[in-house]
């Protein structure tokens, strides 16, 4: 229970207790081994899972835990030997194959660091640890431009993780049941795309704690994405009458009332919610998406600048505002927002990029606007968008 | 005008002062085994109790504050203390909450070398009491007159006063152009663009407003404060100087913008050794920035490739406060961060290019941080052996488990560690004195010699909670040198300046001029270096901020010299 709800301290003083009464249990001393580890105690750590390792030796998780704990606590070689061991395992391969490749980075032995990497990242292809090792490796060999590749890569897979499964650990996990550990589940299936579950979840930490404000802006946006506009009004009203974070309530209930293209009701909402905070660039940039509908444009310029001003890098915000700034004939101006669009590179650029052409075209700088266009034309290709090629063809045979 | 052509103007007067200002002879102190530091507030009354109005809404500004200055207001040749007061949020009207105090310190030393070391509240006096919810604070001659002036970030704008020379400040937001209305935290002073006077960086943290609060519940469904990833990031500011007293928000043509992260701590230095100074932001929850210097006006944000952004794994930390120098003697600047329970605080050894290393395993840092949550720290040399030290100031954000129940469950202890001169480091926080027994919630720390003995003494903060003044008892067992730039005119102090003290047989120890660094605070300007058991000097070289160089061989320790451009021999 202690370990569950992360009382560190505490859980290892009964982890230890536990060994003192029952040496050979494996339990434990591997849970104790965790404990420790979270405290970064890894010498520690290592000391227990060995001992862990001689009651249980096939612990898969544990002989990756014992390689880890050991790299950590700067015993290269031994680390390296078991890391080398689970090369065999499948399951554990990724992991073994990134902590050879740190080995070797510690070292400064780049060149194997990286084949290391590459081969985790081949085993599993969303290992964003494996991406970051292999961007710093890069970086110290010269090959900048692979390191921001990496870098882009481990942008997109974040944290993600090859786990090895761990019936011990999640044994102890599943001791916790409190709304907020439910409510983290909800949200992680709503990240996962699972909306049927994700308001399962959210409805059972409702039930569990009927004060989780945040599980009712959450289910705002939820049912909304299910199409139950009903539930997600009577969220709403259960947010509001919580009184807390109700800008992100009254921002949640907007984008539902977006969705049933109740535009006046929509652009209340994000003005509530901008009152509440000024600073909400997704709540302007919404507004000025309506103000463009009722072809206010000046006005929807205006709150695509907010947005701006509130997250400078909201590329979203700024292709509106170029967007904004043609229609109100501001062709120099739009071109000056819309350049600062071509980087970074990613999805979203080979459309910014043909926005940019056209601004040149707008503004009579055909050279440019055909320059912009191939530009985006080869963007698109390099991320698959064949519909925007086919589009970008048949403007520039027109150019042309 | 151009700082290498001033040489040719400096006076005769100017000249003879070089190298003169022999201040303060070694005090003949008893050596004493007891602790390190020892807590002297009350005893030099200097009283502030920090308030930050926590009614029970837990509001996110109400856990960051707030910060500390140590600067010499008054050009008396001692360190005064501003302290930054919180106040009350939300219904409250501000006119009832108390404000940011201004310590003098009217030091006397007496014909045998003792000290009495005592504070007056000058804050009405000399006009720095204005009401505002309050964080940090930096220090910078930002007009050129030869005093520092001081910039108070807020919850809410911040405010710039000028120091008018006379004791007193004049506020000066609205008339020099800054004043941004984002939640800003850290701020440097730092001229990017090398045209001789001082510019600004503000770091700034969330989106969050009295009137967007979340509720957050900890593990137990207790209430408790929201993690940083509640909110949104708002952006950073880059205000360059124009030389008559006004600022110009240049932050979207610097290139500060493109990047997002909440950002607490700053500190300048030159990261990748090009000879320009970076900006090194520590974003809590969200990835650090290395803005790297692209000597035309703009920056490039390197901090994921240097490796100075993310832990070992590629997660962000909750980064909060930041120390920069060379702890490892090799001439270029590593940075030490300190980050939130469970992560452990991470030190990045600096490849002398701008690549980081994660060092905070091999040098012995990971594992005595995992239980703290740290905010203010520094290097500083406190036994004057020659390695730089560290001193973190420590306090939850969340509730700990053990005082739960009590009014305010965030209390943590301060830590103290030794650098042992082989790469790694042993606390002492047990040696450091009971100050270091006694939990609090700590937050800021300023460091400079306050009592002029040729050790460094601290001024950290409590949210909260009383301001502690640690005074060094153990320092001035070993030689030590404090230095002061002087630059005819412009960034005066010499904002940005590389100085190395070379010893013989020895490794260089190498100093930034700079008062950013730590958490909400600013530090002495004068550079200070302990050098060991011996006194002795070979050469000091200054690079300064322009680039040019000079070397004085006749400096020698045990004393606070100033350094005037123009003046080496």
């Amino acid at each position: 229970m202690l370990h569950a709800w992360e009382q560190w301290d505490a859980s290892h003083e009964a982890y230890a207790r536990c060994q003192a009464l029952a040496p050979r249990n494996f339990e434990c001393q591997y849970l104790d081994a965790l404990v420790l580890q979270r405290l970064a105690r890894h010498a520690d750590a290592a000391t227990r899972l060995r001992q862990s390792l001689t009651v249980t030796p096939d612990y898969l998780p544990a002989r990756v835990a014992l390689a880890e704990a050991l790299f950590e606590a700067s015993s290269a070689d031994e680390s390296r030997r078991l890391f080398e061991s689970l090369l065999g395992e499948p399951r554990a391969e990724p992991a073994a194959e990134l902590g050879l490749g740190r080995l070797d980075a510690a070292a400064g032995l780049h060149d194997l660091a990286i084949a290391h990497f590459q081969r985790a990242i081949a085993l599993f292809p969303e290992f964003g640890a494996a991406y970051y090792a292999l961007a710093l490796s890069y970086r110290a060999v010269g090959k900048i431009e692979d390191a921001q590749r990496a870098l882009a890569l481990h942008a997109q897979f974040g944290t993600r993780w090859p786990a090895v499964e761990d019936p011990v650990k999640d044994a102890v996990l599943a001791l916790r049941d409190d709304s907020a550990t439910i409510l983290r589940r909800g949200i992680a299936l709503a990240d996962a795309g699972d909306v049927a579950g994700a308001i399962a979840a959210h409805e059972a930490a409702l039930a569990r704690d009927p004060s989780l404000a945040q599980a009712h802006i959450n289910l705002v946006s939820l049912y909304g994405r299910a199409g139950d506009y009903v539930k997600g009004e009577a969220h709403y009203r259960a947010a509001l009458a919580s009184g807390a974070d109700l800008g992100e309530a009254h921002y949640d209930y907007g984008v539902m009332l977006g969705l049933q293209e109740k535009w006046d009701l929509a652009a209340d909402a994000f003005r509530q919610a901008i009152a509440l905070n000024p600073a909400h660039a997704q709540a302007h940039n919404n507004l000025g998406q309506i103000l463009e509908r009722r072809k206010d444009f000046d006005a929807a310029a205006d709150e695509y600048r907010r947005a701006l001003d509130a997250q400078p890098n909201f590329r979203l915000a700024r292709f509106n505002l170029g967007r904004m700034l043609l229609a109100l004939g501001r062709n120099d101006d739009a071109i000056a927002e819309l350049a600062k669009l071509a980087q970074p590179q990613d999805a979203e650029t080979p459309r910014y990029v043909f926005a940019l052409s056209a601004a040149h075209l707008r503004a009579g700088h055909k050279d440019e606007a055909v320059k912009w266009a191939l530009e985006a034309r080869r963007l698109a290709v390099e991320h698959g968008q064949q519909e925007l090629v086919a589009i970008i063809d048949r403007d520039l045979a027109r150019l042309k | 005008m151009k700082l290498s052509a001033l040489s040719c103007q400096l006076s005769a007067v100017a000249l003879s002062l070089a190298v003169t200002a022999i201040l303060e002879p070694v005090a003949a102190r008893q050596l004493a085994s007891g602790p390190i530091f020892v807590e002297s507030s009350a005893a030099s009354e200097l009283t502030f109790t920090h308030v930050n109005g926590a009614n029970g809404q837990y509001y996110m500004a109400e856990q960051m504050g707030a910060g500390v200055a140590l600067l010499d207001y008054d050009g008396d040749g001692d360190l005064d203390v501003f302290l930054v007061q919180g106040g009350s949020l939300g219904d409250k009207p501000p006119a009832t909450s108390p404000t940011s105090r201004l310590f003098r310190n009217d030091l006397t030393v007496g014909a045998d070398g003792s000290r009495k070391l005592r504070f007056t509240d000058v804050t009405d006096k000399a006009g720095v009491g204005a009401r505002t919810y309050g964080m940090g604070a930096a220090t910078g001659d930002y007009d050129g007159d030869g005093d520092l002036d001081l910039l108070v970030t807020s919850f809410g704008p911040e405010i710039l006063y000028r120091n008018n020379g006379n004791g007193t400040f004049t506020d000066v937001t609205r008339e020099s152009g800054v004043g941004d209305q984002q939640w800003s935290a850290g701020a440097a002073f730092v001229d990017y663009d090398r045209d001789g006077d001082l510019d600004l960086f503000v770091a700034n943290y969330l989106d969050f407003t009295i009137a967007n609060n979340k509720r957050c519940n900890d593990s137990l469904g207790a209430r408790d404060y929201c993690s940083p990833r509640s909110y949104r990031p708002v952006p950073d500011r880059l205000y360059r100087n124009d030389g008559k007293g006004r600022f110009t928000d240049v932050s979207e043509a610097a290139g500060i913008t493109k990047a997002d992260g909440a950002g607490l701590g700053v500190s300048t230095g030159d990261y990748n050794g090009d000879g320009w100074l970076d900006i090194y932001v520590a974003n809590d929850a969200t990835p650090n920035q290395l803005w790297i210097n692209q000597k035309n006006g703009t920056f490039k944000d390197d901090g994921l490739l240097s490796g100075s952004a993310l832990n070992a794994a590629g997660n962000p930390e909750g980064s909060m406060g930041i120390a920069s120098g060379d702890f490892d003697l090799d001439g270029d600047e590593d940075l030490f961060v300190t980050n939130i329970v469970g992560e452990t605080f991470v030190l990045y050894a600096n490849d002398g290019h701008g690549s980081f290393d994660d060092a905070r395993a091999r040098v012995g840092l990971a594992a005595p941080t995992a239980a703290f949550t740290g905010f203010g720290t520094d290097w500083f040399d406190y036994d004057n052996d020659g390695w730089l030290d560290l001193f973190i100031a420590n306090g939850a954000v969340n509730i700990i488990e053990a005082q739960r129940g009590e009014k305010f469950p965030f209390k943590m202890r301060n830590q103290l560690f030794r650098n042992t001169g082989n790469g790694r480091f042993e606390q002492t926080s047990k040696a450091g004195g009971p100050a270091f027994e006694r939990p609090d919630i700590g937050r800021a720390a300023a460091f400079g010699d306050i009592d002029n003995d040729g050790d460094v003494d601290i001024v950290t903060t409590n949210n909260n909670g009383p301001v502690q003044l640690l005074l060094n008892q153990t320092g001035n067992k070993n030689h030590w040198l404090e230095l002061r730039l002087q630059q005819p005119q412009g960034n005066r102090f010499g904002f940005g300046a590389w100085v190395g003290i070379e010893r013989a047989g020895k490794p260089t120890l190498w100093r930034r001029v700079r008062t950013d660094g730590s958490y909400l605070s600013a530090s002495d300007v004068r550079l200070h270096a302990g050098l060991g058991a011996s006194a002795a000097v070979t050469a000091v070289t200054v690079q300064w901020p322009d680039g040019v160089r000079e070397k004085w061989t006749t400096v020698s320790g045990d004393r606070v010299v100033t350094l005037t451009r123009g003046t080496a021999k």
